[in-house]
């Protein structure tokens, strides 16, 4: 794929990084894993759900080829790009108007897997296998 | 001059620096490799080291390093007039901030994702670990005390924002447990708080919370007690997991960012406003903008926590070498905006209220004491050339800057609290280590002492005063990052003169203001600032020491290794 080029197909994991701090300036990013300033635990709250997606992201990278799908891991804080992106994916899919924007508020869950603007497990924890067959389906729908 | 001129000229300005500067530092200094494995797929995990968009991982990091310290700076130094503030906002941004920031985020992309102190030992020498601690305890330790102030100034001269802010807290809380019990999106609850904060601004307006009664009841000033209160509250909110407050408050604060920024420059692009303050102002007293200048500015020109922000989970997101230039580099530009928006607000944004720039920028330090109120009503100036009445518009304003001082204040209390732990383990105090309840209680006492400390006949100079100093302690955690990037750079057998130049103007102007500062605590018999002042000098002068002979010892080895090949 050439330098610049986007994959034609985009999955997001919506998951709150730890220690990401926002308007804080002075204190950002401070504190957590591998930190120099802080306490290792600080965020240990925020890890169980690191982990688990860690696990399906790990087995999507597995599965898709990094050239026909990007995958991305994005804090749900990161609204400014997090909708402009769902919405832009999900138009186009060819969603419009309510639907379109219930897929934005479903995507910007903690949590929430996001296949080229149709947000899945908008209501549930993701299991790893059953959030690989999901995504893996609705890249094929998306294909089709 | 409209303002208008002088922001599409900055904004032209920093786009040529990004078009230009930034390539010959890509391409040049850090030789930027687009093969080159980085950390985020060497050890992809999915969990902290993700190959992130660069798009994303900008908004990752520009809303961690975006706060009120680049406000609260020029908002003061506009005193010297608008020119010599802006020049220094955009000198520094370019030449300095946007070498520090991507520096850091390259060196740490390099040595594998390690962050700045612990770079610091190994790059330099296993000392440096301990002088960027004992750097970032005394700038915590100011970080508290100044925040504590601007939050309590704001609250004593808004009285009407007190109330939407108090109900933040809960109404965090609120949104933090909805979101996690019924496991919904935080868009639109994190929408409907933001809506129900600032439906609150009319409630604050109504029903303004004025202690002044109270406290003189007390014998002391309304900001007195309202800092106590506030250093009450970190001592609770600091011991309560962050998920419970901190977290979810970002939410709202992520949003504040952006709103904040839109009403500024949304403003300033209708309004037409013209400046309001002389170009230059000779400012009375020992406060020269020679070097204080570049002291009062520290966030907003060149920050040196951006470093320990680049080199800690950014670093571990980089999908490719070549992202460093747009995530670092653009960061220190979207922090430099975030200042030139802070010197709009308070040269030309106050006119359009009716401000009387002279009287507020009489001096130092009456510059000092009033500058949060002109951010405030000068931003409130701006919002009304978009229809916001002025009324709202400052309540508005001062909601913003205290939400971001507020994390500011909750954050580095809880982080000073595990500084004073580590301390206490590396000279053996048991109590000090492993005793919350003592840790806390000096991470706030600490802070606490300073903010209220008298100062002598003139009490407005004591925001200033501690304003510069929390200056020199954020610049000499610049110098530190900059010594290890310039290693890292000799260290690769480039030209590191695009740090050494702002390492060694940092550091000049640091010991310059930290001496002066020094000659007038002593005739002052200021025996609380006098000794702090010397201990942050010390750290300069110990600073200085290990980056001349670290930069010296790395060139003599690139010599060295450079001389065989050329003899062959």
């Amino acid at each position: 794929m050439a330098t610049g080029q986007r994959p034609p197909h985009r999955v997001m994991l919506v998951r709150e990084w730890d220690s990401q701090t926002s308007g804080s300036g002075c204190c950002g990013r401070l504190g957590g894993e591998h930190c120099d300033v802080g306490h290792p635990d600080t965020f240990a709250h925020s890890r169980p759900l690191m982990e688990a997606m860690g696990a399906i992201y790990r087995a999507l990278r597995r599965e898709l080829p990094r050239e026909r799908v990007e995958i991305t891991v994005v804090d749900p804080r990161n609204m400014v790009w997090l909708i402009p992106t769902i919405l832009r994916d999900g138009h186009r899919r060819g969603l419009r108007g309510g639907e379109l924007w219930r897929q934005v508020n479903a995507g910007v869950r903690n949590g929430a897997i996001v296949v080229d603007g149709v947000a899945l497990f908008a209501h549930d924890y993701p299991d790893e296998d059953a959030a690989v067959d999901a995504v893996l389906r609705e890249l094929a729908a998306a294909s089709a | 001059m409209p303002a208008v001129v002088v922001f599409v000229a900055v904004m032209v300005i920093f786009a040529l620096a990004y078009r230009y500067y930034s390539v010959y530092l890509a391409e040049r200094v850090y030789a930027l490799d687009p093969d080159f494995v980085t950390p985020a797929h060497e050890f992809e995990d999915g969990v902290d080291y993700v190959p992130t968009n660069r798009h994303v991982l900008f908004g990752h990091h520009f809303t961690s390093v975006a706060g009120a310290a680049p406000i609260v700076g020029p908002a003061i130094a506009v005193v010297w007039g608008w020119v010599p503030a802006l020049l220094w906002i955009v000198m520094g941004t370019v030449f300095a901030a946007g070498v520090h920031d991507t520096g850091s985020l390259v060196v740490s992309v390099r040595n594998k994702a390690t962050n700045i102190g612990t770079l610091a030992q190994t790059v330099i020498n296993p000392r440096s670990r301990n002088l960027f601690l004992a750097i970032i305890f005394f700038l915590l330790t100011l970080v508290n005390a100044v925040f504590a102030i601007v939050i309590g100034t704001l609250f004593d001269a808004n009285p009407e924002a007190v109330i939407p802010i108090f109900v933040e807290i809960p109404l965090a809380i609120f949104i933090g447990q909805y979101i996690h019990r019924t496991n919904t999106g935080a868009l639109v609850p994190s929408l409907v708080g933001v809506a129900v904060l600032y439906a609150l601004i009319a409630v604050g307006i109504a029903f303004p919370i004025d202690i002044s009664g109270i406290a003189e009841a007390m014998g002391m000033s309304a900001r007195t007690l309202w800092i106590i209160i506030l250093f009450i509250y970190t001592w609770i909110a600091s011991r309560i997991p962050v998920w419970v407050l901190l977290q979810p408050r970002d939410y709202i604060n992520s949003h504040q960012l952006f709103i904040a920024l839109t009403v500024i420059f949304l403003g300033v692009l209708i309004g037409m406003d013209a400046m309001a303050a002389p170009a230059f102002n000779p400012v009375e007293g020992p406060r020269n903008w020679f070097p204080f200048l570049f002291v009062t500015i520290a966030c907003g020109a060149v920050s040196g926590f951006h470093s320990l922000v680049s080199s800690g989970t950014t670093s571990k997101q980089l999908d490719r070498d070549t992202d460093a230039r747009y995530v670092g580099y653009m960061g220190a530009l979207g922090e430099g905006s975030l200042a030139l928006g802070a010197v709009l607000a308070t040269t030309a944004g106050i006119a359009v209220v009716g401000v009387d720039w002279g009287a507020q920028y009489a001096d130092f330090a009456t510059a000092s004491d009033t500058a949060l109120g002109n951010f405030v009503q000068g931003v409130a100036g701006f919002a009304s050339n978009i229809g916001i009445p002025i009324s709202y518009g400052t309540a508005f304003a001062a909601v913003v800057v205290v939400s971001f001082a507020a994390t500011t204040l909750d954050t580095g209390v809880r982080l000073q609290r595990y500084i004073i732990q580590e301390i206490g383990e590396i000279v053996g105090s048991r109590p000090l280590s492993r005793n919350l309840n003592l840790s806390t209680t000096l991470a706030v006492l600490l802070p606490l002492g300073l903010a209220l400390a008298p100062a002598g006949e003139n009490d407005t100079l004591a925001f200033g005063r501690l304003w510069t100093l929390f200056g020199t302690t954020n610049q000499l955690t610049a110098g530190l990052a900059l010594a290890v990037i310039a290693v890292f750079v000799t260290q690769a057998r480039r030209n590191a003169m695009a740090q050494i130049v702002p390492l060694t103007f940092l550091l000049f102007m640091t010991v310059w203001a930290l001496i002066i500062n020094l000659r007038e605590f002593v005739t002052n018999r200021d025996w609380l600032l006098a000794p702090l002042d010397l201990a942050i000098l010390m750290l300069a002068g110990w600073l200085i020491v290990e980056a001349v002979v670290a930069i010296r010892n790395a060139r003599t080895e690139a010599r060295e290794v450079t001389a065989p090949a050329d003899r062959s």
